[in-house]
């Protein structure tokens, strides 16, 4: 659905804006950071919006669960006052395709496990039954044909990275065929910046691990602002060129500093946070769009930022991590 | 304390022998104990190398997995890693070591692919982040001799239980068994001089007796 009156749009913008007044700021989640025991830090968390949630907690280390809720109600929320649904709804396609990865590698292992999420847009049983029966005619396009890859050559090499990978570009395809389709220029401009920064971090990795160009090729996304084939050329230079080679495109700032932390401390923590945070930076710059989706998509992944701040510093107060080894792996806010 | 014996000289016969006997295994009990002994030595020292160094290098890797999990949603992390590229194969066959029988290892590693692709990276590289890899490369390389502590501590484990048992039988001959059997055969023998020297007496009294009556 193509909506030209952008003005359908005044009561959700309103709505978020009213919603995102209630994000964690940085202050508090400062305050968190600084809080002797994990305990404490949940105090802090109670304080904010998150206090119903919290006040049902029955164990600090369930905190997972009060996040996931979290996450289902806000695609949900964000759904229900959406014009355009559909344009909310590829955002939470990447939880369909973690949950088809879940379902193949259950059905290949012959086990049963609770990792699916809620907040996809595909009922679980009907994933569940796709799978079990190799019946994917109700998938959209191109998870059915990820789908069919796998399950036509899982069994011949055994190989799960393989199912990761096929549903990964699957997804990243998918996102970009729909928000063609919608002719969103926002949505193509996340989603092309999400896989150049992608396939920057699969690069190095893949250097890391030492494997060659053709391993790289299979792994990059297809798609991005950035072709392939520059990244491809890098494989066999040192990471060092790779600075200079991208040193003319958006990214420059964030290869410069990322990079350069990753070869001199072999950690990827800061490139990983800059790269969230460069999305943020994106996202902001609609953030005041009178009407239209972007406030909307903005929010949900500010929130998604938020769950995942507060992730990080549970697991990191609960096994006493140092204040500084969360804080710089801290998101920006959106705010 | 000594045993309950007939004062007989069969019975003192027997109760050398086994004196002997006793001796003997006591002596070669000790040997045994001091040559477990030397090995155990042997082995822990080799088992607390190991273990240092295993420990060292799994705690860098779980502060790195610790920091991966801290940024990825745990449902996202254990997906990631559900279904393992790699399955090893252990062989458990048995060792003997003064015949202790120690647990001895041999594994082989299934591949599930050929090539690049028999990598030890389960997962994708789109949900999960680089400080996985780290961590899962070291757990990965500290494996082998992860098995290698585990056979060896096993042995270790085993041999303290046989030197303890081998002590206690030691100290029970040394200090318990052969005592209480010398002491029996000195309370034999003597009963048995006594028994001889009462003969010895009686004759002469007979003998004094009859010289009396002629």
């Amino acid at each position: 659905m193509v909506i030209s009156d952008q003005t359908v749009y005044a009561y959700a913008v309103g709505r978020v804006r009213a919603l995102e007044t209630r994000l964690l700021d940085r202050g508090r989640l400062e305050r968190m950071i600084e809080a002797a025991t994990a305990d404490e830090a949940l105090k802090v968390l109670a304080e904010s919006d998150y206090a119903g949630a919290v006040g049902e907690l029955a164990d600090l280390y369930d905190f997972e669960q009060l996040l996931a809720a979290e996450l289902k109600n806000v695609f949900k929320t964000v759904l229900r006052i959406s014009p355009a649904p559909d344009q909310i709804a590829i955002l939470a396609l990447r939880y369909d395709v973690h949950n088809l990865k879940v379902l193949f590698k259950e059905k290949y292992l012959g086990l049963k496990s609770d990792l699916l999420i809620d907040a996809g847009t595909l009922d679980h049983e009907n994933l569940q039954y796709a799978v079990n029966e190799d019946d994917f005619r109700d998938l959209p396009e191109q998870l059915r044909k990820a789908s069919e890859k796998i399950s036509e050559e899982f069994l011949l090499n055994r190989n799960p990275q393989m199912i990761d990978i096929a549903f990964d570009q699957a997804l990243y395809s998918r996102l970009l065929a729909e928000t063609a389709r919608l002719k969103s220029e926002f949505l193509t401009g996340l989603f092309t910046r999400q896989i150049d920064l992608i396939n920057l971090k699969s690069l190095i990795r893949v250097k890391r691990m030492r494997f060659d160009r053709d391993f790289l090729r299979k792994v990059l996304l297809l798609g991005g602002r950035l072709t392939p084939e520059r990244f491809i050329l890098l494989v066999d230079e040192p990471l060092e060129a790779l600075i200079t080679s991208l040193a003319m495109t958006d990214y420059a700032d964030l290869i410069a500093e990322g990079v350069r932390d990753w070869i001199e401390r072999g950690s990827a923590a800061r490139l990983e946070k800059l790269s969230d945070d460069f999305i943020s930076a994106y996202l902001k710059r609609s953030k005041w769009t009178p009407f239209g989706p972007e406030p909307l998509i903005g929010y949900l992944w500010a929130k998604e930022m938020e769950i995942n701040n507060i992730r990080l510093i549970l697991v990191g107060k609960i096994n006493k991590l140092p204040a500084e080894a969360i804080r710089e792996r801290l998101r920006d806010g959106y705010l | 304390m000594e045993v309950r014996v007939n004062p007989t000289r069969m019975e003192l016969n027997r109760l050398k022998k086994r004196l002997k006997m006793a001796e003997r295994g006591h002596k070669l009990l000790k040997d045994k104990r001091d040559e477990l002994i030397r090995q155990f030595l042997i082995l822990v020292r080799k088992n607390k190398e190991l273990r240092e160094e295993i420990e060292k290098e799994l705690s860098g890797a779980f502060a790195q997995f610790l920091l991966a999990r801290a940024v990825m949603p745990s449902v996202i992390l254990e997906e990631a890693l559900m279904y393992p590229t790699k399955k090893l194969c252990l062989e458990i066959h048995k060792q003997n070591i003064m015949s202790v029988y120690a647990p001895k290892f041999t594994w082989v590693e299934e591949e599930s692919t050929q090539g690049e692709e028999s990598s030890i990276y389960p997962y994708g590289f789109v949900e999960t982040t680089a400080e996985l890899d780290s961590s899962i490369e070291t757990l990965s390389a500290v494996l082998s001799r992860l098995m290698e502590l585990a056979e060896v501590e096993k042995a270790v484990q085993l041999l303290a239980e046989e030197i303890e048992k081998t002590r206690r039988r030691v100290n029970a001959l040394e200090y318990v068994l052969i005592p209480k059997l010398a002491e029996t055969l000195k309370y034999i023998s003597m009963k048995l001089d006594e028994n001889e020297r009462g003969a010895l007496t009686r004759l002469m009294k007979i003998k004094d007796v009859v010289r009396a009556k002629m």
